[in-house]
């Protein structure tokens, strides 16, 4: 016999709602204490537990061989990252953003970001062009400065043997093996930003850098939830698509303090057969 | 229908051991309320004390303030204009029924109450227990009662009790305290168990202004009896839900339980106004760190229909940053010091009465100092006349209080300031 997951009456199969206390039945399941009874708002009604999100654990993989990870970590309630990965022509367009957890809607930011800059980039926009967008797209979040979602923003066009890179904030670039590590942060020495996206934000100039790798490798651009653990042994070769799932185990297993989201793209000289 | 919106402020992040979630709900109606007001049905009682001690001026008063009642009733709304001392009876209309206010029967009722005259004894049981079955007559009306006094209840304590209970969720009664000679605690009770205010009317010549003040606010309450339904997660329980503002009302020992995790809290009738609540939730243990909860879901709702008018939730976050867990919410700060100072008000007026100066001096130094720090102006005046915080900072009790002064401060206690709109995050 079942139960109402509230109210402990005993309910039949063919019930919609439970005799007793009128709770729907069949809801979905609690991650948590596996009660039927997960609401529409996604809150479990009852243990309470807000149910994980699709944005907390998500993966890309690219035909090309590049591939993303973006996960909630483990202290964080949510995933306020973004990341956007695509291919078009013999391009690789990827954006990563970090929502700023100090701003309201920090992961709205994040999402309006990635989603504008990746279109723009693939349409065959600059990379400045694109921040642009992407800043006025998280602009356009809220009409109040002085409660507007903020990100960080990195991207990256991969094609032809360049690599061509911009970026407002601390989300970085950097070149495999080795680490090394491609762009400077827009923070003062405490961490604090100066630079990012948003309303409050001001005329965004962000940092563009662009170069030819003269050996092939892997480019990295990912959020702090990675590179805060990247001081000792890091593993920097493989297939990305294993190694993007081993480098946030590797970030997990150090702690997972923040939202973890890595982009790793395959990069050959202009000319190399596997370009 | 009305249209109403929930509001909660509250910091959710708890330390790593957290187990109290603290929220202040603000719940507003909207003018839409106003506009539907043709239509509620409305009843009001009018008490009035004619017990013995109610001559002279305070009678002819007595007299003008229930005609200014009746003067505010709109047309169509269901009356009746009782006397109280030992007994009760309805003066106007005749026999124990309501009248539909028109002016006809508005000037009869008035005709009616310049005949009241003083003498007898005050059983305040008796005069809500006719009331109770007076508006058995309209049960889908929207139902008041406005008690006047001058005097101590006589009946014991357990018929005053048992009589309270029998009227409680039948109407909501606002009670007025007239001179010195009554006791604030007595119309506290009537207050706390129908849902109602109570207030000095410390110069009588005031009273026709109370009488007409109350029953247009009567006259514009459009929604009958809504709930707050409280749901708490099944780790955990509703430890307090009290109503802040305008006054002070804990309403924690009404909960009906609506089923294990849920129950409602009655918050009587509504016209186009806003009230705060207090509501606290304690978990049995603490979550994991960066885990989210629903701590507890709000819902105002009408029991008899089980319409539901606006829903919010109080959240619960665990996190391992103190610079987050112990920010203070301002709203849940502030009516938490508001409580603190009606608390340490009642206790100290208790203990000063009962002798212990010790104690009263220490409780009431402290009042002063929560009513200077939130703006509670006219709350410090008052004890300043009952108690003396010299230049060092040292308390003394005051002699020779005026008995007027202590009621007043015994009977503003419940009321509460609000945070002014820059002060709220």
């Amino acid at each position: 016999m079942s139960r109402c997951p509230l109210c402990e009456t005993p309910v039949l199969p063919e019930d919609a709602f439970c005799e007793a206390c009128g709770h729907p039945l069949g809801s979905p399941a609690c991650t948590s204490c596996d009660a039927p009874a997960v609401d529409a708002e996604g809150y479990c009604e009852r243990c309470g537990l807000r149910q994980p999100t699709h944005r907390d654990h998500q993966e890309i993989h690219l035909d090309g061989g590049a591939a993303g990870v973006s996960d909630r970590g483990l202290r964080r309630a949510r995933n306020e990252d973004a990341m956007a990965l695509l291919e078009t022509g013999g391009t690789t367009v990827a954006v990563v953003c970090d929502g700023v957890a100090s701003s309201p809607r920090a992961d709205e930011a994040a999402e309006a970001a990635v989603r504008t800059a990746a279109a723009a980039l693939a349409g065959g926009r600059s990379s400045q062009e694109a921040v642009k967008l992407a800043q006025a797209a998280v602009a356009g979040l809220t009409a109040d400065p002085s409660d507007a979602p903020a990100c960080t923003y990195v991207s990256a066009v991969v094609g032809g043997g360049r690599v061509t890179l911009a970026w407002a904030g601390d989300s970085r670039a950097y070149w495999l093996p080795g680490w090394v590590r491609l762009t400077e942060d827009d923070a003062v020495p405490t961490g604090q930003l100066t630079a990012w996206l948003g309303a409050d934000a001001g005329t965004v100039e962000p940092h563009v850098r662009s170069f030819a790798p003269s050996a092939p490798g892997l480019l990295c651009v990912c959020t702090d939830g990675l590179y805060r653990y990247l001081a000792g042994h890091v593993p920097d070769g493989g297939q990305p698509r294993e190694l993007a799932r081993d480098l946030l185990r590797h970030a997990l297993d150090a702690g997972g303090r923040d939202n973890v989201t890595l982009v790793l793209i395959p990069v050959s000289p202009q000319g190399d057969p596997h370009g | 229908m009305a249209d109403f919106i929930v509001h909660i402020d509250q910091n959710k992040y708890l330390s790593t051991d957290g187990r109290e979630v603290h929220a202040v709900l603000t719940v507003s109606s909207t003018g839409t309320v106003t506009a539907e007001a043709a239509r509620a049905e409305a009843a009001e009682i009018i008490i009035v004390d004619v017990s013995g001690s109610m001559g002279g001026s305070k009678i002819r008063e007595a007299r003008a303030a229930a005609s200014a009642a009746v003067d505010a009733l709109r047309d169509g709304a269901h009356f009746a204009v009782i006397a109280g001392n030992q007994d009760a009876v309805v003066v106007y209309p005749r026999g124990e029924r309501l009248a539909t206010s028109d002016p006809r029967t508005r000037k009869e009722a008035k005709e009616a109450v310049k005949r009241l005259s003083a003498g007898g004894g005050t059983n305040m049981g008796v005069w809500l227990g006719l009331a109770e079955k007076v508006f058995r007559q309209r049960p889908e009306a929207i139902k008041h009662a406005i008690l006047m006094t001058d005097g101590q209840n006589n009946e014991t304590d357990r018929a005053f009790d048992r009589a309270l209970k029998a009227c409680e969720g039948a109407f909501v009664c606002d009670s007025l305290g007239v001179g010195d000679d009554w006791v604030p605690a007595q119309l506290r009770k009537v207050a706390e168990a129908l849902l109602g205010t109570f207030d000095f009317v410390r110069d009588q010549a005031d009273l026709s202004a109370y009488f007409r003040d109350l029953t247009q606010q009567s006259m514009g309450k459009t929604v009958a009896e809504l709930s707050l339904r409280v749901w708490a997660p099944q780790s955990g329980r509703v430890r307090f839900v009290k109503q802040v503002s305008p006054v002070l009302m804990d309403l924690t020992g009404k909960r009906t339980d609506v089923n294990p995790l849920t129950g409602d809290y009655p918050t009587g009738s509504w016209g186009t106004e806003e009230r705060e609540y207090h509501v606290c939730v304690e978990l049995d243990r603490p979550g994991q760190v960066g885990q989210e909860i629903r701590a507890g879901w709000v819902k105002l709702v009408r029991p008899d229909t089980q319409e539901v008018f606006a829903t919010g939730n109080v959240l619960a976050q665990w996190t391992d940053d103190l610079a987050m867990s112990t920010r203070l919410n301002q709203k849940v700060a502030h009516y938490t010091g508001q409580a603190e100072l009606h608390e340490l008000i009642q206790e100290g007026l208790g203990a000063r009465a009962a002798g212990d100066d010790a104690t009263a001096t220490a409780r009431l130094a402290k009042a002063m100092e929560i009513a200077v720090e939130s703006g509670r102006e006219d709350t410090a005046r008052l004890l300043d006349k009952v108690v003396e915080i010299d230049s060092g900072g040292t308390a003394r009790l005051r002699r020779g209080v005026d008995k007027a002064d202590e009621i007043e401060l015994d009977t503003g206690s419940v009321r509460t300031s609000r945070l002014r709109g820059s002060e709220e995050g």
